[in-house]
């Protein structure tokens, strides 16, 4: 903060708007979970790029803009978090050359640890893309959770899918709107391998049975070229050829219950697309302890051996 | 070696008081008469046998021989090799070395004629020796004017050393290369940039996400169509209003027209010419309060027109899309009133145009 405001003041300068997160939802009456993602320790630059990713993924029910100094350590989170109403922390660590992830939740709450086997960050997922798009209204809303293949019965999937699903806010199916659900995480279990998939998705709902050249023109407020045509119904009734992806909206169709957006309304099929966003990572499950960063070890991956191989990391 | 050739010369002079040695000697020896006779004195004392004398007068002619023979000599002798040189040098160095050392002790009685023979080798050897480095032309080393074997080892030394550290700014560059090459490996090994963006797996991933939207939408659907029954009654019923209306107007075109612009509170039977289309939930609620360049209508019959007249508005541009939207949507599922649609559009474009 600068102690002599140096810059011309040019007119009324506005104060900001600080909007009143609530911290009970409305409609369920339930709190609404919060979440501080930070860093323990030094981390190399893609690692780094990847702790913003996922502040941006857990928007608007964290601190973008969290400030984390090299001596905070794990008490100072603590204390902030009470009375901000912070319930779940997501730690990166670096220990051993290997990202790890800590999913806690607070203040006593157990810890998950995973190891980010390989990850992707969104800026790299933008590339590979022909046609990446990350609108600005996406992070207004908190995404949806999709968990799959957890299916069984085992104590620490349990734990893991209870603790995925209280990170995000609950939706009631009554009274949602569908078009707040613009996002969506999905967290896939292979048994085999023992790796959870973690992906990051967009929804784009798009009318069923209306030509693209329509579509388009109804979305985007572009005038189309009509030269060619004789007549404007040309325009309208000329059969395109559809494109690859339509066999498969087939099964992707919707019965909307409200009007999203411009194109889709209410009572017509509408297709669910996704398009995949934000950062992608490969975990596997390490570690989980009855306290926060300490306690009593409930799961080991590999046996009592790795108890003494993997020692705390210092607080930092 | 002043001292030594001082020795000798008294030795030599000593025995002959005579002038002949002195007149023989005194083209040879100018510079040795530099030196003064200082042990004449303690040489006199000892005075050697005749034999000894005879002895000694022939080891000088012998010694003054030499030299000019030597001379001579070495001069055919320079072509060959400098190592034979060196060979020689070092003998003579050594012999030198030794000359001197005996020559110290020849001061002493005893021995002193084996110091004397040995002595006077050294002497020549010296002699020889100083005489080729004098005539040998000196590189300029930065090992500076040093005996050859010496110099030869230090060079050795030097460019050992040179190599060796050559050698381990090398080894020294390689390892921190390697080194940060295993850093750089360690920290991006986790990171995994897609090639290929989508491949079976993304795929699949896709079309699970996929089914649990859809899940979640249906179930969405549901249970608000359930509720909300009255709000779907009215999405419906407003479709079926639409479809008679255009059904009407197919029939009876013109005169539905015209029984529109006179009928200002009736409704009329196509949707758009209704003065509550699009204006119960929808942002242009209370359009006419808008600030739209200063004027204000009231409620007319058609609003159409008033759409066409406040075109530059975005939220009018979106109504006249909608009306579009209403057009293109009777289009796709009505195929057969595609006539009737071509009309319409005819009159909708004329109209904004």
């Amino acid at each position: 903060m600068a102690r002599f405001n140096h810059k011309k003041r040019r007119g009324l300068v506005k104060p900001p708007v600080v909007k009143n997160q609530p911290t009970v939802d409305q409609i369920t009456g339930q709190k609404i979970p919060k979440s501080f993602v930070f860093s323990r320790g030094r981390l190399p630059g893609p690692v780094r790029q990847l702790e913003l990713d996922l502040r941006k993924l857990m928007l608007p029910h964290t601190a973008l803009k969290l400030k984390e100094k090299k001596r905070n350590k794990l008490k100072d989170f603590l204390n902030v978090a009470g009375p901000m109403g912070v319930t779940h922390f997501l730690m990166l660590s670096y220990p051993m050359s290997s990202p790890h992830l800590r999913v806690a939740r607070t203040p006593q709450g157990p810890t998950l640890t995973f190891e980010v086997q390989e990850y992707s960050l969104a800026a790299d997922i933008a590339r590979s893309q022909s046609r990446p798009s990350y609108p600005k209204e996406l992070c207004d809303n908190s995404p949806l959770i999709v968990l799959s293949g957890f299916g069984g019965g085992d104590q620490h999937l349990k734990l893991t899918t209870i603790m995925f699903q209280n990170i995000f806010p609950a939706i009631d199916i009554n009274t949602v709107k569908l078009s707040t659900c613009r996002r969506i995480v999905l967290l896939n279990y292979n048994s085999e391998t023992k790796l959870i998939d973690f992906r990051h998705y967009s929804i784009r709902l798009q009318p069923v049975g209306v030509t693209r050249r329509i579509r388009k023109f109804v979305q985007k407020h572009e005038i189309p070229d009509l030269r060619n045509l004789k007549d404007v119904s040309e325009f309208v009734t000329r059969v395109g050829y559809g494109s690859e992806s339509e066999a498969d909206e087939e099964s992707a169709t919707v019965d909307l219950a409200s009007d999203i957006g411009r194109v889709n309304r209410a009572s017509n099929k509408s297709a669910v697309r996704l398009q995949e966003i934000g950062p992608r990572m490969t975990l596997r499950l390490v570690k989980i302890e009855e306290g926060l960063c300490s306690g009593n070890v409930i799961f080991t991956e590999f046996g009592k051996e790795v108890e003494n191989a993997h020692p705390e990391t210092q607080e930092e | 070696m002043a001292a030594v050739l001082q020795t000798f010369e008294a030795a030599a002079a000593a025995p002959t008081a005579g002038r002949k040695r002195k007149s023989n000697h005194s083209k040879a020896k100018k510079p040795s008469k530099k030196f003064k006779r200082t042990h004449m004195v303690a040489d006199k004392h000892r005075q050697p046998s005749n034999k000894m004398k005879k002895l000694f007068r022939k080891r000088a002619r012998e010694y003054h021989s030499d030299e000019e023979e030597g001379v001579d000599e070495e001069l055919p002798a320079d072509p060959s090799s400098d190592e034979e040189e060196n060979g020689e040098k070092d003998l003579y160095v050594g012999d030198y070395g030794g000359g001197d050392s005996e020559g110290d002790e020849e001061e002493h009685e005893e021995g002193g004629q084996h110091g004397i023979t040995r002595f006077l080798e050294g002497c020549r050897a010296f002699k020889v020796a100083f005489a080729k480095i004098m005539k040998k032309h000196l590189q300029d080393d930065p090992l500076g004017p040093v005996l050859s074997a010496h110099k030869k080892l230090v060079a050795e030394k030097l460019a050992d050393e040179d190599s060796e550290q050559k050698m381990k700014g090398e080894t020294k560059k390689l390892k921190q290369s390697v080194s940060i090459i295993i850093i750089i490996i360690i920290i991006f090994s986790g990171h995994v940039k897609p090639d290929t963006f989508l491949d079976a797996k993304e795929k699949l991933l896709i079309s699970i996400a996929t089914k649990g939207v859809v899940k979640l939408f249906n179930a969405v659907s549901k249970a608000q169509n359930s509720l909300n029954s009255s709000s779907s009654k009215d999405a419906k019923a407003l479709a079926k209003r639409r479809k008679q209306a255009f059904f009407s107007e197919l029939q009876k075109p013109t005169t539905q027209i015209s029984d529109s612009s006179k009928r200002n509170s009736n409704e009329p039977g196509w949707a758009p010419l209704r003065e509550s289309y699009m204006l119960t939930n929808t942002k242009l609620k209370d359009w006419d309060k808008m600030a739209v360049s200063g004027k204000r209508m009231n409620n007319s019959p058609t609003p159409f027109f008033i759409y066409f007249f406040y075109g530059l508005s975005k939220s009018f541009a979106s109504a006249s899309r909608r009306l579009l939207i209403d057009i293109f949507l009777f289009c796709t599922q009505e195929p057969s009133a595609e006539i009737g649609a071509e009309k319409v559009l005819s009159d909708s474009s004329s109209e904004e145009e």
